[in-house]
């Protein structure tokens, strides 16, 4: 093989492998979205910026807080595995932290935060679900519209995740039952 | 030889065969053996420097349009849409290589837009799915794609890009508490290309450029990368490590002229000069060496504290065989540096013996007073004003820092600030008369 020909073949494997990294995950949550079983989660969203992928909301998904017996088993930082289940009002609980990913059951990767051991209780962190991405204009006016109206009517703001085996994507965020973009434009004086 | 040399050698030669100095066959010698010099083309050089701010603008401005995020389009379009930047950027390359290899501005244009358009790649479908922010994983994948555009482009500023990459990769890893030792291995991929240009011409300029972004990084590096399970260990592995670069840049890099065309040999002097000024002070001796160890509170494995006992032990040690040479070769200023290293074992190792920080604070003190009086008389004498400069500059933090120390009163501290102004001013005063009587002379 000669050089021109090894640099062409050189220079396709880079193309591929530069290829391969978004094509690979648009792939894997696009498999997600269809196929993994849908939870809705209490939510506040708060409003910051991130240089590389643009305005955001900071989510907060609740519950924050899981009552286990083995506290002394977790400490902070730590990664575990939050077995889903759902409440009365289908939204999203929190049936135990897990070490290992539990076979068959969704459950989503989280860290924990602080540890209460006199009310048994494991603060976590959502840190893979904790970001969804709205224009410039949009993500302040979600974050205030949310707060006012919070205050005002005591509704809550929820999100749909998908969640397949251990893999979680975000599908929408909602604002009194309504997708957030369309909540948005039916409330245009509410920013 | 530098280009510079060559160009005083060649401006000197007809005087010296005029004087009879030299016989016109050794200046006929002389110029067949250093070659003629290539003429500077600031045309080129604007045409490359326009060129990759051309690239590196648009590659930002495509950044900032996709971060404005377009949600009303739907996702298909916009996983589509994430390719395209980057499929163009790739067309681009290829055609640069193939059509236009030779050219400086195209390989460095297109390599610098193609290392942008993987970062806005990833960063467009990790908004169009929510994807959190991991964001060591997202600088490492996109570092490690970007890599091999520096070596079929043969390009510095996708390498400069690459190193940026890894070094916030390193530094946010160690934020996130998390083991960043691998920027070394991840480091050490851009020298086989430093080979190959150091070989074509040391004094280059893409070089010289990945010297001064190496001598950052390793810097930045060197800090984020050790566990600090043995507190002041950066003592050592600092006065090292800027011990190493300058002598590296004394020994290699010798022929080069100029501040920017001697990396190593500048940033390492600048390195001791700071650490120095800063051992003077009793904080960085306190509570450190054994006694200290963090064994008990380190909760990760111990084979993570690793990178410290190699990099605290390696470095100092490669700098003080360096001095060894040094000595052979009788430099006085590789001495003067290359002593850093062995001063900053021995003023730890009395601090941490003797649980007293005065003394190896003391034993800064005079290092920098006399590194300060020795760039300052060699200076004056080799006429060096910069050099001077430095020495006066080392003098005066020492003495006003001391003065901050003590408890004397504001009009001695006040006269203290007037006589060192007065010394720069005189210094400098003297210096340009001495260059002018000389510029005059000859």
């Amino acid at each position: 093989m000669n050089k021109r020909n090894l640099i062409l073949l050189g220079f396709a494997l880079v193309v591929a492998a530069q290829l391969a990294v978004p094509a690979w995950m648009i792939m894997e949550r696009e498999w997600t979205l269809r196929d993994g079983q849908v939870f809705k989660f209490k939510t506040r969203p708060i409003d910051p910026v991130d240089a590389f992928r643009g305005r955001y909301v900071w989510l907060g998904l609740e519950p924050g807080v899981v009552k286990m017996r083995d506290v002394n088993a977790w400490h902070y930082d730590q990664k575990a595995f939050a077995v889903l289940g759902t409440d009365t009002n289908e939204f999203a609980t929190v049936e135990r932290l897990e070490h290992k990913a539990p076979a068959g059951q969704a459950a989503v990767p989280v860290h924990v935060g602080w540890t209460d051991t006199k009310k048994g209780e494991v603060h976590i962190n959502w840190t893979g679900l904790d970001r969804f991405y709205m224009t410039e204009q949009k993500a302040p006016a979600a974050e205030i519209a949310y707060r006012e109206h919070n205050r005002r009517t005591n509704q809550t703001c929820h999100v749909t995740v998908c969640v397949r085996g251990t893999h979680a994507v975000i599908e929408d965020l909602f604002m009194d039952g309504r997708p957030i973009h369309a909540w948005l434009k039916a409330h245009p004086g509410d920013k | 030889m530098s280009k510079q040399a060559i160009q005083w050698l060649y401006h000197e030669l007809p005087r010296l065969v005029a004087q009879g100095l030299l016989t016109p066959e050794a200046d006929a010698k002389l110029r067949a053996h250093y070659g003629p010099i290539e003429p500077a083309r600031p045309a080129r050089l604007a045409v490359i420097i326009f060129g990759v701010l051309g690239a590196l603008l648009i590659g930002a401005g495509i950044m900032l349009v996709l971060a404005h995020n377009w949600e009303d389009l739907s996702r298909p379009v916009r996983a589509v849409l994430s390719f395209l930047p980057l499929v163009l950027a790739q067309g681009l390359a290829a055609w640069t290589m193939f059509n236009r290899p030779q050219s400086l501005a195209w390989r460095e244009g297109a390599g610098a837009l193609l290392f942008l358009m993987i970062g806005a790649s990833i960063s467009l479908v990790a908004q169009t799915y929510n994807i959190s922010g991991d964001l060591p994983r997202f600088l490492l994948t996109w570092a490690l794609l970007g890599l091999p555009v520096v070596y079929l482009l043969d390009a510095v500023v996708p390498a400069l890009l690459y190193l940026w990459g890894i070094t916030e990769w390193a530094c946010h890893l160690r934020w996130e508490d998390g083991f960043a030792a691998g920027y070394w291995p991840l480091a050490a991929l851009l020298l086989p290309l430093l080979a190959l240009w150091l070989r074509a011409g040391r004094y280059r300029v893409r070089p010289t450029l990945l010297l001064w972004a190496l001598c950052v990084s390793v810097t930045v590096a060197a800090g984020v990368t050790i566990e600090r399970v043995l507190p002041g260990l950066w003592i050592m592995l600092y006065a090292g490590l800027f011990a190493l670069m300058f002598l590296i840049g004394e020994f290699w890099y010798g022929a080069a002229e100029g501040f920017w065309a001697r990396p190593l040999r500048h940033f390492g002097a600048a390195g001791v000069l700071v650490l120095a000024f800063l051992f003077t002070f009793e904080w960085p001796w306190k509570e450190i060496g054994w006694n200290y160890w963090y064994g008990g509170r380190f909760h990760h494995p111990a084979w993570r504290a690793i990178p410290d006992a190699v990099l605290g032990s390696l470095i100092p040690i490669a700098a003080i065989v360096l001095l060894g040479m040094t000595v052979r070769r009788k430099t006085p200023l590789g001495l003067l540096f290359g002593l850093a290293p062995i001063l900053a074992i021995l003023g730890y190792a009395l601090a941490s013996l003797t649980d007293t920080y005065a003394p190896s604070a003391g034993l800064f003190d005079l290092y920098l007073l006399v590194a300060g009086l020795w760039l300052l008389v060699s200076g004056i004498r080799i006429n060096k004003q910069g050099q001077m400069n430095v020495g006066l500059l080392a003098i005066t933090a020492l003495l006003v820092a001391r003065f901050f120390d003590s408890d004397l009163d504001f009009l001695l501290r006040g006269l203290l600030f007037i006589a060192l102004g007065i010394a720069f001013l005189v210094a400098n005063i003297v210096m340009l008369r001495r260059k002018g009587a000389n510029h005059e002379q000859a």
